[in-house]
């Protein structure tokens, strides 16, 4: 901005400091303590009991159950992630006029995001319930479905239930942020399109989906990011079950580390899970950016 | 001739066909609106319900809407057999400081990357990139810590960690409200003496206050709905939350779903209320800290 004296840059080094010291210490110290766990043989009670190279590494890569969980997560994160930014673009849309629909769809669009995870998954393990569940309810009563089902007992039918939880809270909040994309559209290139001649399905497809492109696509990273943490609805709908077929990372990492007490091993697999998370999202980044220099403003 | 008289009924039946596209699209939209309302509050209508039905029409019928009668037993049992009120006062402590300490942290170093590009694109970027781990990546070497500094099963500790998780949020959407404010304001205090803090303080902060707002909210409905590290750091009712509080249900009872869905009720209605009274700042905060 301009030159700054001596006094107002100690001041300024003032604000950061909180900033810097969080990080240092709830980011800089547990990576350096992660690593040094995951080449040590620890335990919850009693890390660094012997130092044992790359073993945990080896291991964590050997592991079946370890790699079926990243391979779970990133099936469950990009499931959702196509999901709900389709649906809640689609949606956003439709609902773009200003209207009674729209407003009334906004703030009902708040609710989910806002609801404990904890506390939908448990009413969601009553609505998928075998016996008395009211999906199985519905969907015999009405002869969709013959018999019941056990939603959450079935392997590769419980990830998809655990997926619709995930739909259910998160698509009105891509559904929000698609609103305010579309609100922050230029009007020029519409009266342009508008006096060629172009009609409404070509003014979708040559002017709005280009321009919308780059902030939908920043809203679908930031979905995937908070999908890959998905713990919380496995923790309370299937506990990783039935086996290990809704067993995702965060889930697993927290067994061996907080139920089996092998935190050498689980620091192992949390750095080879963060380097795995770094590269996606430093490549989805690099897709975003030339997305905004192609079609941005 | 023909066409002079033609041309007036095919603009008519065009302006007609174009109104019926208007009204169908109308009724199209309002049908999607529905839907959706259905999708969205069926659960949350089943919650309710559930927890108004007697135990054991839970356990035969499917049904949303009670058919026996209405029955207060869940809500009494709820709050006989776990302690409600320790939880949802625990989650209280700990949003509240939590937001507190994000907000202190969040708002000076937001301000100092934005107007004086302390600590370069490194910083930021190192703040907003910590919101790439998921928690439990972290949950190891913070468990260690805390342990180390006395801070386990303590609200404080649990507030400590849900700031270091709500930090990039706030951050980014401190930055951002901090990036309207045009600089020719705060040189203008600059010149008059006003040292970076005075003029983040009584000027900037001000002038953000609808952004602070929301930020704050976001904060607190995060650190409300955390689990993972409350279920890390936690492990007695002195400083339980009420996510853990819910997920105790299904271990020491069975599956006593409503006694569940009252206690969840119980613990989703302050934060809907709060939505509410808030909604636009939360609506304005989500949708600007969000995109740009």
């Amino acid at each position: 901005m301009h030159a700054l004296h001596r006094k107002t840059r100690w001041q300024v080094a003032w604000m950061v400091l909180p900033a810097i010291l969080t990080l240092l210490f709830f980011s800089l110290y547990p990576l350096l303590y992660s690593l040094a766990l995951s080449l040590s043989d620890s335990q919850l009670a009693r890390p660094f009991r012997a130092f044992v190279a790359f073993k945990n590494y080896s291991d964590a890569i050997a592991d079946s159950l370890f790699r079926s969980s990243i391979e779970l997560t990133f099936i469950y994160a990009f499931g959702v992630t196509l999901i709900e930014t389709a649906i809640g673009f689609g949606l956003a849309l439709l609902l773009n006029q200003e209207s009674g629909a729209s407003r009334f769809a906004r703030t009902l669009g708040l609710l989910p995001f806002i609801t404990p995870p904890v506390a939908i998954a448990a009413i969601w393990r009553l609505i998928y319930d075998p016996s008395s569940g009211l999906l199985n309810h519905y969907l015999v009563g009405s002869g969709i479905l013959e018999q019941n089902v056990a939603f959450l007992g079935v392997p590769g039918l419980a990830l998809a239930s655990i997926m619709l939880v995930d739909i259910w809270q998160w698509t009105p909040f891509v559904f929000l942020l698609s609103l305010a994309v579309l609100a922050g559209l230029p009007h020029e290139p519409y009266e342009a399109a508008a006096v060629d001649g172009a009609n409404p399905w070509q003014q979708f497809v040559h002017i709005t989906l280009p321009l919308c492109l780059p902030g939908v696509l920043i809203i679908a990273i930031l979905r995937l990011i908070g999908a890959m943490k998905v713990f919380d609805l496995v923790f309370m709908l299937t506990f990783g079950g039935p086996g290990s077929s809704t067993q995702v990372s965060s889930f697993y990492i927290y067994k061996v580390a907080f139920q089996q007490f092998k935190t050498g091993y689980a620091s192992a697999m949390t750095i080879i899970l963060i380097v795995v998370l770094t590269i996606l999202v430093t490549l989805l980044i690099g897709l975003y950016r030339r997305a905004q220099q192609r079609f941005g403003p | 001739m023909t066409e002079h008289t033609l041309r007036p009924t095919v603009y008519q039946r065009l302006k007609l066909s174009a109104q019926l596209v208007r009204t169908s699209m109308h009724v199209v939209r309002w049908a999607i609106v529905g839907l959706l309302l259905a999708f969205t509050l069926i659960p949350l209508i089943f919650m309710l319900t559930t927890s108004l039905k007697s135990p054991i029409e839970i356990r035969v019928s499917g049904n949303l809407f009670p058919t026996e009668g209405i029955f207060w037993v869940n809500w009494e049992r709820a709050f006989r057999n776990v302690p409600l009120p320790s939880y949802l006062l625990n989650s209280l402590i700990v949003g509240i400081v939590s937001t507190i300490m994000t907000l202190l942290v969040a708002l000076p170093a937001s301000y100092a990357f934005v107007r004086f590009r302390t600590g370069g694109r490194f910083l930021p970027s190192w703040i907003l990139g910590t919101y790439i781990a998921p928690p439990i990546v972290i949950s190891i070497p913070v468990f260690m810590l805390m342990r180390t500094a006395g801070l386990i099963d303590r609200p404080f500790g649990l507030a400590l960690a849900h700031m270091v998780a709500n930090l990039p949020v706030a951050t980014w959407m401190l930055m951002d409200f901090i990036r309207t404010v045009p600089a020719e304001i705060e040189e203008a205090a600059q010149i008059d003496g006003a040292s970076p803090w005075g003029v983040l303080v009584r000027i900037v902060a001000p002038l953000i206050l609808p952004g602070l707002v929301a930020t704050a909210i976001i904060c607190l409905i995060l650190s409300w709905n955390e689990f993972l590290f409350a279920l890390v750091l936690t492990y007695s009712i002195r400083s339980q939350t009420f996510p853990i509080g819910i997920s105790e249900f299904q271990g020491e009872h069975g599956l006593q779903f409503g006694e569940i869905s009252a206690a969840a009720l119980t613990g989703i209605l302050p934060m809907y209320i709060l939505a509410m009274f808030f909604q636009r700042y939360l609506i304005h905060g989500l949708t600007r800290g969000g995109i740009k």
